[in-house]
């Protein structure tokens, strides 16, 4: 397949080597022209804009921060859309609101592009491994088209949905995780608090209903102090945003949702933003009197 | 003097009639006709757009819902920003985002030598018709000295707090405690008749001490009186919320009681309650326990 990459950061550059590794025709585009260099070493080639990389591909992924980033690239000046070659698929697997999702799926199909949002989990580890978990939204004959290039780069891909579903499953996983990782901190600082070992708290959790994986990897990263990222608090942070943003167009009630997001402004403001997001470990700790 | 004014709704058609009643010459424009009929009624001139309103005055003031329509208006085709004349003002009395506020602010300058004032209010409907209204200004003070004779017919307190933005995040904390002190003061209230003991008669005892507050008055005898016709709507301190905690967010913040109230705020949009008074958060806390 003729695929475009456009984003080769921490998520970008490790997923686009496990298309061209699987022996897809790979052209890439990067803000920065360094970023390219790993790819282009690799037997990728560089196109000058995102619209000269969509003149000479079938499939354009996009792996960008945000909303705004992934605006400019599809629809800005010499973005994707500005190519305007009918049968193309826009594909977007940043993390975005799902409503902004389904904005660029109409604004992209109103010139014959087809887009599907699929956003992805399991970090920069699952993307060198190529055993992302990819959620999908939008059209299912576009989505069986990409499925192969999925394929290279995830394990566990799922169609959730009409357009804005795959983001609505990633905001989803960021409840879920966000909040876990809070809840793994805080259980972890209560028995170090109450005078009881944490790792062997931990332990005793791991075989019952407590379990889960964020007890495992999370967890033993917070017993170990290493708070090198993985997945930036920023991120996290940005993500919890996109959660209560969707919450307030809804109307939804999420008590404990909102109170992680301000743990997470929390982490950012004071200084923790760039620290893999089990840093929240030092925030409670902070509040608990104890210097880290 | 020549004024303008833009949005004549709830707010804004007191606020308008004040200056026509103390000899302004006044120049208005709403999106729907309509609400300019009062005015007209009254003596004010009816333009087209708001470009005309800009063009045959001094001053203008916009009352406007949200940040869109204020940007739209001072920015947009046929906006204030094509008719002013160099060294005209905007005050812009509307409740909007203070990062949005600081850009308006800058473009206004750059683009016509226009200063702008934000000038949000306290004080409802009431404090507008009584010419009562606590009046929170951000902008540079010589500015604000030019216009402090118009905004004396409008409120009783008036405050300059500091530099552009700084009117809307003063509003932005009145906000956060007024509604935060609605749910509390729905919550006491709650657990009284939940513990079979009379609200009015708590509501009558806290009055006089520690307690008491202009929340307890006002909103706390509308939950007594089982009152929740608007006041002011809900729905409009929910958008307010969205300013408070987007700020939070973009500053790195923790807010953890106003995210609370945020999402209660939430559920009550979701009930279909928005334009009720904001009163009705007890409403939403006997819907936690089935009683719709």
């Amino acid at each position: 397949m003729k695929i475009g990459f456009i984003g080769l950061g921490i998520m970008g550059r490790p997923m686009a080597l496990n298309l061209l590794r699987a022996g897809h025709q790979l052209t890439v585009w990067a803000r920065r022209a360094e970023s390219m260099q790993p790819l282009l070493d690799a037997g990728a080639s560089a196109a000058a804009s995102p619209a000269a990389l969509a003149e000479v591909a079938d499939v354009v992924i996009s792996m960008v921060a945000d909303a705004p980033d992934v605006e400019q690239v599809m629809l800005g000046e010499q973005g994707v859309a500005s190519a305007g070659r009918p049968g193309l698929i826009a594909v977007d697997m940043s993390t975005i609101r799902p409503a902004a999702a389904r904005a660029m799926a109409a604004h992209l199909l109103a010139r014959g592009i087809d887009f599907l949002d699929a956003p992805v989990s399991g970090g920069e580890v699952g993307a060198i491994a190529g055993t992302l978990s990819i959620m999908v939204g939008g059209g299912v004959a576009a989505f069986e088209t990409v499925r192969p290039a999925f394929a290279c780069m995830g394990h566990n891909i799922v169609h959730v949905g009409d357009s804005g579903a795959g983001q609505v499953a990633k905001a989803a996983n960021q409840i879920v995780t966000g909040v876990g990782v809070l809840t793994v901190a805080e259980a972890l600082n209560f028995a170090a608090r109450s005078g009881v070992d944490p790792a062997r708290v931990r332990e005793a959790l791991l075989g019952g209903f407590a379990y889960s994986k964020i007890l495992e990897n999370h967890g033993q990263r917070m017993l170990d102090r290493n708070f090198k990222p993985g997945f930036k608090s920023w991120m996290h942070q940005k993500d919890m945003n996109i959660v209560m943003q969707s919450a307030h167009e809804l109307g939804l009630c999420l008590p404990v949702s909102a109170a992680t997001a301000q743990m997470y402004n929390a982490m950012v403001g004071s200084g923790l933003g760039e620290e893999d997001s089990i840093a929240i470990l030092k925030l409670l700790e902070r509040l608990s009197g104890v210097d880290s | 003097m020549r004024l303008g004014f833009i949005g004549l709704g709830v707010m804004g058609r007191p606020m308008a009639l004040h200056l026509l009643r103390a000899g302004h010459d006044l120049a208005v424009w709403a999106r729907r006709p309509a609400s300019c009929q009062p005015l007209l009624d009254a003596g004010a001139t009816g333009v087209g757009t708001p470009a005309d309103v800009a063009r045959r005055a001094e001053v203008v003031f916009t009352m406007l819902t949200a940040g869109v329509d204020v940007q739209q208006v001072t920015l947009g085709p046929d906006g204030l920003a094509a008719g002013f004349a160099a060294g005209s003002v905007l005050v812009d009395m509307s409740t909007i985002a203070p990062q949005l506020a600081r850009t308006l602010a800058q473009e206004l300058l750059a683009r016509c030598t226009v200063e702008m004032l934000d000038a949000p209010v306290s004080g409802g409907a009431q404090g507008a018709i009584a010419a009562t209204l606590a009046i929170m200004v951000g902008g540079r003070a010589r500015v604000l000295e030019r216009v402090r004779p118009l905004l004396e017919v409008l409120g009783r307190t008036l405050v300059h707090v500091g530099d552009h933005g700084a009117g809307q995040v003063a509003k932005a904390c009145n906000q956060m405690l007024m509604v935060a002190a609605i749910q509390a003061v729905a919550e006491a209230l709650h657990l009284s008749r939940a513990a079979g003991v009379a609200p009015a008669g708590v509501r009558q005892a806290l009055a006089g001490g520690s307690a008491g507050s202009r929340v307890l008055d006002v909103m706390g005898g509308r939950m007594v009186d089982r009152d929740f016709v608007a006041g002011v709507e809900a729905r409009l301190h929910h958008k307010d919320y969205a300013i408070v905690i987007g700020e939070a967010h973009r500053l790195g913040v923790p807010l953890p009681v106003s995210t609370q109230v945020r999402q209660q705020l939430n559920a009550l949009m979701a009930m279909g309650w928005g334009q009720n008074d904001t009163a009705t958060l007890l409403r939403v806390l006997e819907a936690m326990e089935g009683a719709v």
